[in-house]
């Protein structure tokens, strides 16, 4: 491909300048541009014209429009109403998890501790019950002869521990008896009953039973 | 045609590389939302910068890209693989940002205007003295210029535009042109002759100094 004039060399400077020339046609281009200066003007503003385009500023996508189009992404992806329900529920509970578990825990620990610190403190001292009723210490053994039935007798016992009288609620009333409980009784010896402390008078019942014992 | 094309690095550090584009494009079509991340890490920046110098007004751009965005989105799984992804994406930021070129050109004819807006004007952002070697002077100078090309690219007939910012900002080859204009390569470098021959003489005066 031989270029005879410049108008047809200058109609081929735009693919010269892209490098997409037929290898001939760039020969002829050179050779002519060797001695033409008005064509090699030309060439050098087509060069211009380049360098001018190419050194205008590169626009980019400000963080602002990139966020935007993510979430354009994400709600387009998302299109599905389950989908997009459970997104935003996700959403909406990430943020509030952390913090409402976190705070419900600490809220629960405040309570405990004032609770803990409102509790009366366990005293080293035993609580004194109001009332106590009389206790058997000593009770002699006597070979009491109820016979099969059982004897059931209340106790009078004064603030010493002594026994002041008892009453046969059932059981034998016999002569024999009497005087065995009467010896037993003088000889028992109680724990006072108790008002706030205080020893006092008071009641027991007292039941005797006959156990045979084989062998 | 080979399906399988290497689709370049990540720009954005944090994205995974994805060299296999066959791969990455059954991602998307399984819309796998980490791929458009990716996708959106690679292209977001040059879909911006090419509908930037498509459109007519500047601040456009980003509902375009919106729109583009939603498109790639939404036919991302009628892509058969026939061209490139980037291709693909390119033709579709083009077509989308000349159709709201020429509605925007519609809504201007039938919409009364001030000729005190500013809005008709392009808009030239204020240049930044940073410092350095470069006086005010020269960094205004500079912007100025700028704005002059730019003017003079917008004033551009859209084929010829189209053309032009895909070769020269884009740094597209004639024959990705051609695919994304869907126009045979002998068009594409009648077009880009024909646009830079424009912007030669509408630039001359810059450009004799310049040489």
């Amino acid at each position: 491909m031989i270029f005879e004039t410049c108008s047809e060399i200058r109609d081929h400077f735009s693919e010269y300048v892209d490098g997409v020339c037929a290898a001939e046609a760039i020969h002829s281009i050179r050779y002519h541009l060797s001695h033409c200066v008005p064509c090699t003007s030309e060439l050098e503003r087509y060069e211009a014209l380049r360098t001018e385009l190419r050194c205008l500023s590169r626009q980019q996508v400000s963080s602002d429009l990139a966020l935007r189009l993510r979430v354009q992404v994400s709600q387009e992806l998302h299109r599905n109403i389950f989908q997009r329900v459970l997104v935003h529920l996700e959403n909406f509970f990430r943020p509030v998890l952390f913090p409402s578990v976190a705070g419900s825990l600490l809220a629960l620990i405040c309570i405990a501790l004032m609770l803990g610190s409102e509790a009366p403190q366990a005293s080293s001292v035993p609580d004194i019950p109001f009332v106590t009723p009389p206790r058997v210490q000593v009770l002699p053994s006597v070979n009491l002869d109820a016979g099969a039935q059982p004897l059931v007798l209340v106790t009078y016992v004064n603030a010493q521990g002594r026994v002041t009288s008892y009453k046969i609620i059932s059981g034998q009333q016999t002569l024999g008896v009497i005087q065995q409980l009467d010896q037993m009784m003088y000889y028992s010896l109680f724990q006072p009953a108790t008002s706030f402390g205080q020893p006092t008078s008071g009641q027991v019942v007292l039941s005797f039973r006959t156990i045979t014992v084989r062998g | 045609m080979d399906t399988i094309r290497s689709i370049g690095v990540a720009i954005d550090q944090t994205a995974p590389v994805i060299s296999d584009e066959a791969a990455l494009v059954a991602e998307l079509k399984g819309g796998s939302e980490e791929a458009f991340a990716y996708l959106l890490a690679i292209y977001q920046n040059p879909l911006f910068n090419l509908i930037s110098h498509m459109v007519a007004e500047q601040g456009e751009a980003a509902d375009v890209l919106q729109n583009v965005l939603l498109k790639i989105l939404r036919g991302i799984r009628q892509f058969n693989g026939r061209s490139s992804l980037k291709t693909w994406i390119y033709r579709i930021a083009v077509h989308e940002a000349s159709n709201h070129r020429r509605s925007w050109r519609r809504r201007l004819l039938h919409e009364p205007f001030s000729m005190d807006d500013d809005t008709l004007h392009l808009s030239v952002k204020s240049p930044i003295y940073k410092g350095g070697r470069e006086t005010p002077y020269s960094v205004y100078e500079k912007a100025e210029c700028q704005a002059e090309v730019k003017r003079a690219l917008t004033d551009l007939a859209e084929p010829y535009r189209a053309v032009v910012v895909l070769r020269e900002i884009e740094g597209l080859s004639y024959d990705e042109i051609a695919e994304v204009l869907g126009v045979a390569e002998g068009t594409v470098k009648s077009r880009l002759r024909r646009g830079r021959e424009i912007l030669k003489r509408r630039l001359a005066a810059r450009l004799s100094r310049s040489t």
